[in-house]
């Protein structure tokens, strides 16, 4: 036994981990088999979007978007000035995604944690398509986004580039449309749309379709996992449409958010 | 990459896209440059490959990856997971990319670990032969990419060599074992143990370990090695496609898609797809870039597992060789 070793106290283990809580309200103690099927929704099902612009009064734009266990929200700052960069013809988009720490199961370390990037990356590559960026020379539009509570990684990147997108919208920076995602998990022969975590888990591969509805044209396509190429191309065509139909809910949200400012 | 000027841009995309198309290289649109493979080339790994793109002989260039593989056994008590895993890092050398501060190097080889490691490490992928001992024991398989120097196309380079460096990998043989504790020793101080107790939730005092085989051994490659994915890089100057983009072309391509497929004999699968750069794709060309990324795929996918299995029979034949030499 080391000599430093504290005899007085009780002398816990080194690590330890809080226990993990089941809800009374979901049925995770309930067998598989009598539990509901991705809780009662239907394979091209959604969870229900709620979406506010205009949440943080000193952004430029802002924006929170909630779809059951995935709470996110998002402030744009800018343009403005780049600053200890070099002269750049074109705008810079700059995205910076944080998780909180009480976001997942596990806590996660506040300084700069692993997929903070990963994510930020592919929400950066869903909107740079879309944001005019030959119009601002020399300037930087930043998006930052602050996931608050997280269902999957899927679920984020959707979610969070719906949420940056809908924020550029509101902070008046010019668009060539709104950036609208959809997230799929292939599930033995079926397509499930915006799979949970424990669904992406159950999944042979996951995808995210960003598009921009307006244009009829996509600007990221985010897949994991073994899927055959039909079905990729499957699963693509329905995000699309999916899409189209989230599109007007987010350009409702910015519509009524318009006709309250006035 | 590096920045060119407008003109230089210009000059390229028109070259690819005119008719017949014209690159700098004198290649066509779907050649790949000379790639080359060499296995075994670091001896303190379980596995390892060095994958060069372009590389004129004694002329130097091109596209330099070194790729190697190695074992640790890891306690599930510590952190580890039943049946091993996957950990894949990417390191760009600084020589690679002299113009870049350390700050970008650093985001440019995190994203690379990023596409890797969500590729390679996805559990339907995952070998099965990772296992040591059930429950206790498992390999954690790290795979590190070194990039030594990029001249264009360094995804599908990075690609081939952690596939050539799986499949080089041999898992070390071992034979589990197991303590168990002499029944003697539960009726300490002549205390009678009543052994018939339900109540008794006390853990059996077993401890299992492993041994390596004592005899000498190379191992057993990784199980179902022949899946391990190649990737195809499609640089698209709408409507065109083109393959292996030097530096220069790469920087006056903006929108580049990348498919990881895996050959099996179930069927081709894609392990991965991500858009890079800006600009629009529509569903039509994404269909006709599947389609094609899947053809292209498939000739790499052939032409490597035919080196692979080359440079199995060299190094064989050079062990037994200075075997019967001794």
């Amino acid at each position: 036994m080391q000599s430093g070793f504290d005899r007085r106290r009780i002398n816990g283990p080194e690590e330890s981990f809080p226990p993990i809580f089941y809800d009374s309200d979901s049925d995770d103690d309930a067998p598989p088999s009598k539990k509901p099927l991705r809780n009662g929704r239907s394979s091209k099902d959604i969870r229900p979007i709620f979406l506010q612009p205009g949440l943080i009064n000193q952004s430029n734009g802002s924006a929170y978007i909630e779809t059951e266990k995935t709470k996110i929200a998002c402030a744009v700052y800018g343009p403005r000035q780049s600053k200890n960069t070099a002269y750049s013809e074109h705008g810079r988009l700059n995205v910076e995604v944080k998780f909180a720490p009480f976001s997942c199961g596990r806590r996660k370390q506040p300084l700069r944690d692993a997929e903070d990037r990963s994510v930020a990356v592919a929400i950066h590559q869903a909107l740079v398509s879309s944001v005019r960026l030959e119009l601002l020379p020399k300037s930087t539009v930043d998006v930052f986004i602050n996931i608050i509570e997280a269902d999957g990684i899927e679920g984020c990147i959707a979610s969070g580039s719906v949420a940056a997108s809908t924020a550029l919208a509101d902070a008046g920076i010019d668009l060539f449309g709104l950036v609208v995602s959809c997230s799929a998990a292939v599930v033995g022969d079926e397509i499930w749309l915006d799979p949970t975590e424990e669904e992406v888990q159950s999944s042979n591969g996951t995808m995210v379709v960003s598009t921009l509805p307006a244009l009829n044209t996509m600007t990221s396509i985010w897949q994991n996992g073994m899927l055959s190429p039909s079905q990729v191309l499957e699963g693509m065509g329905i995000c699309d449409e999916k899409c189209k139909d989230i599109h007007s809910i987010v350009a409702q949200a910015i519509r009524d958010h318009a006709v309250q400012q006035v | 990459m590096i920045s060119l000027s407008k003109a230089e841009k210009s000059y390229i995309q028109a070259g690819i896209l005119g008719d017949p198309p014209h690159r700098s290289d004198g290649r066509d649109l779907h050649d790949f440059r000379t790639v080359a493979l060499e296995t075994g080339v670091a001896p303190l790994s379980n596995g390892s490959a060095r994958l060069t793109i372009g590389r004129v002989l004694r002329g130097g260039g091109g596209t330099e990856v070194l790729a190697a593989t190695k074992l640790e056994v890891e306690d599930m008590k510590a952190g580890g997971v039943d049946g091993g895993r996957i950990v894949c890092s990417v390191t760009c050398s600084p020589a690679a990319y002299p113009h870049l501060s350390s700050g970008a190097l650093e985001d440019l080889q995190y994203d690379m670990t990023m596409i890797i490691n969500q590729t390679l490490s996805h559990p339907s992928l995952h070998p099965s032969n990772l296992s040591i001992v059930k429950g206790q024991k498992s390999w954690l398989l790290n795979l590190d990419l070194v990039v030594l120097s990029d001249a264009g196309n360094v995804h599908d380079a990075l690609f081939m060599a952690a596939r050539a460096a799986l499949w080089d990998t041999k898992v070390p043989r071992t034979r589990s074992i197991e303590y168990k504790a002499a029944a003697a020793n539960r009726s300490a101080g002549g205390m009678e143990i009543d052994d018939a107790s339900g109540l008794d939730t006390r853990q059996q005092p077993s401890m299992a370990d492993f041994e390596l085989h004592d005899f000498w051994d190379e191992g057993e490659p990784l199980e179902g090695r022949e899946v391990w994915p190649v990737s195809v890089t499609l640089n698209l100057i709408s409507p065109m496609h083109y393959l292996d983009a030097s530096a220069q072309e790469e920087a006056a391509t903006p929108l580049r898609l990348l498919l990881a497929f895996s050959f099996s004999p179930s069927g081709t699968a894609l392990q991965g797809m991500r858009v890079l750069g800006v600009g629009e794709l529509d569903a039509k060309t994404v269909k006709q870039g599947i389609e094609d990324g899947e053809k292209y795929a498939r000739e790499i996918y052939t032409a490597l597992n035919a080196k692979l299995k080359d440079e199995d029979v060299r190094r064989n034949q050079k062990a037994s060789h200075r075997f019967a030499r001794r």
